[in-house]
């Protein structure tokens, strides 16, 4: 257990470093800081005291660099290594396939989750700053709830990585994330709208696909709607390790079965 | 020695592009394909500068309901003309967003239909008061991404007079609306409503009406309804402020016109009486 532990941890380890070694945390803060800045000091119509437009804004740039360097992360976990076939050392110690899948997955995911604590705190910093309120309970449940967004999405590009090219991936994957975002709350009503087959496609969608928008508590923290009671938070967590974990044994096979 | 060739090819191009880019709108000035002085905006959304200007006002309607989309409530920011935001029991009305249209035996038969509702809001609320400055900067840019919408402006102002208690600055915006679209009668009327009912400032206010009756040329048929109730609603204005200046020809005048436009509305009536009295 406590070599297993070492191997995953050591995996996981390597993650993390890659994705602080290539500075591309540095490079969205200062974009995010670009944009932000000059909205900070916008009064429309000359009247100050708006800043709920900014909050959203920035938000949105939390969740859309967020996704970009969650996906970004686990699209480049295996396909780096077949390549420069750096993966038969790997397996040639005594580390199994699994054990493999298993730590690039924890590395990228604890990459992802330890930028989006940056961005958080960063954004935490920003409505202290201008509205005096500091880190409300609200923040703390969307951060915990968005992590469950990441558990899922980079399950799904480690899964992509082993099946598709890294091009393949990130366009199917973030086709995933964005249709899910946009439309996953409506899909009853375009089930109960559309004729038969269409209906049976979107239904499948529905059941199957991974209801990323569960995880978005953005329009309550914006417009200060109270914060979600925790059994639902527990559910949703629930539900995005349960369905992360199926990816990740979908994955398992795969990788059992792919010639390296 | 091909180095120094492709250098120079490269400095004369790059000179002849400059010539032309100055020359050519200079010789053929008349000939170009986008009108002078248009803005960067202008060129390159062009038409889809209305759309882009619309979903600005959808998303302050947006903001308005507490971040809900596509919500069932007759008390919107369109709608804002005639609501009184301060006597309307908000507590009163409480309709669900978009959610709120699914049977509901679908809805107990649907886990994932569950867990949404509870994790996004479904009830509605109005934002009031000083909160209503959270609307400025999508009607703001409502208003520059399109300044032929004319509904924008009309949103603006009362947000800015009736909600934020600063009818100066609705004014301001009013007069900008009424600059960029000259020929509109709904802007000119909407200012001199603004400037009479909530500044109590006649004086500024009468020219504004006099604008928007010029301005008003109702179609025939059902399409100039809308005009033709504009009209008679100025001359209620025009009769009233006439009245309040003793000019009792004026206001028969108006009354006059005004039967001839649209003899059973109300404002026939209110000139009446204000003869009467």
């Amino acid at each position: 257990m406590k070599v297993l532990l070492r191997q995953l941890g050591a995996l996981a380890g390597l993650s993390v470093v890659e994705l602080y070694r290539r500075k591309d945390l540095i490079v969205v803060l200062v974009l995010s800081l670009v944009i932000l800045l000059p909205l900070a000091f916008f009064t429309p119509f000359g009247v100050a005291g708006a800043s709920r437009y900014m909050n959203e804004l920035a938000l949105l740039l939390v969740w859309l660099f967020s996704a970009v360097i969650g996906l970004g992360v686990s699209s480049r976990l295996f396909p780096p290594e077949f390549e420069s076939r750096t993966v038969y050392p790997l397996l040639a110690k005594p580390v199994g396939r699994g054990t493999l899948l298993l730590g690039k997955y924890l590395g990228a995911l604890a990459a992802s989750v330890s930028a989006l604590a940056v961005f958080y705190v960063a954004y935490g910093l920003l409505v202290g700053l201008r509205q005096g309120v500091w880190f409300p309970a609200i923040l703390f449940q969307a951060f915990v709830l968005h992590a469950g967004f990441m558990v899922i999405v980079t399950a799904l590009g480690l899964l992509g990585s082993l099946a598709l090219t890294p091009a393949a991936n990130l366009t199917m994957c973030g086709l995933v994330v964005v249709g899910m975002l946009f439309f996953g709350q409506r899909l009853p009503a375009l089930i109960a709208a559309q004729p038969v087959p269409g209906k049976w496609v979107l239904a499948a969608i529905h059941w199957v696909g991974p209801h990323l928008e569960f995880f978005d508590l953005r329009q309550r923290v914006v417009h200060d709607w109270p914060r979600v009671g925790w059994g639902v938070c527990v559910a949703v967590s629930a539900y995005a390790l349960c369905y992360a974990s199926a990816c990740l044994t979908l994955a398992g096979c795969v990788f059992r079965r792919k010639k390296i | 020695m091909r180095e120094k060739l492709h250098i120079c090819i490269c400095v004369l191009c790059v000179l002849l592009a400059v010539t032309l880019g100055r020359g050519v709108p200079l010789l053929f000035s008349e000939g170009m394909p986008q009108a002078p002085g248009e803005d960067v905006l202008h060129l390159i959304l062009g038409d889809a500068r209305q759309e882009l200007s619309a979903a600005m006002l959808e998303k302050a309607e947006e903001y308005f309901h507490g971040g809900l989309r596509d919500v069932d409530c007759e008390y919107g920011l369109e709608s804002c003309e005639g609501h009184d935001h301060e006597a309307h029991d908000h507590e009163a009305h409480g309709h669900e967003g978009h959610a709120g249209e699914e049977g509901a035996a679908a809805k107990a038969r649907d886990p994932w239909a569950w867990v949404d509702r509870r994790i996004h809001a479904q009830e509605h609320r109005h934002l009031e008061g000083n909160q209503s400055v959270e609307l400025l900067p999508w009607i703001w840019a409502a208003c520059r991404a399109a300044p032929q919408n004319v509904q924008a402006f009309q949103t603006g102002s009362y947000v800015l007079a009736k909600m934020a208690g600063r009818p100066e600055e609705g004014v301001r915006l009013l007069e900008e609306g009424v600059r960029a679209n000259p020929n509109d009668a709904e802007l000119s009327f909407s200012l001199g409503e603004l400037l009479l009912n909530t500044l109590k400032d006649a004086a500024r206010a009468e020219p504004c009406f006099i604008s928007a009756f010029e301005k008003c040329r109702p179609a025939d048929g059902p399409d100039g309804d809308e005009a033709r109730l504009l009209k008679v609603r100025t001359l209620f204005y025009l009769g009233y402020l006439a009245k309040r200046r003793g000019d009792l020809a004026r206001v028969r005048a108006c009354l006059a016109e005004a039967e001839a436009v649209s003899p059973g509305h109300a404002s026939v009536r209110g000139l009446r009486k204000l003869l009467e009295k």
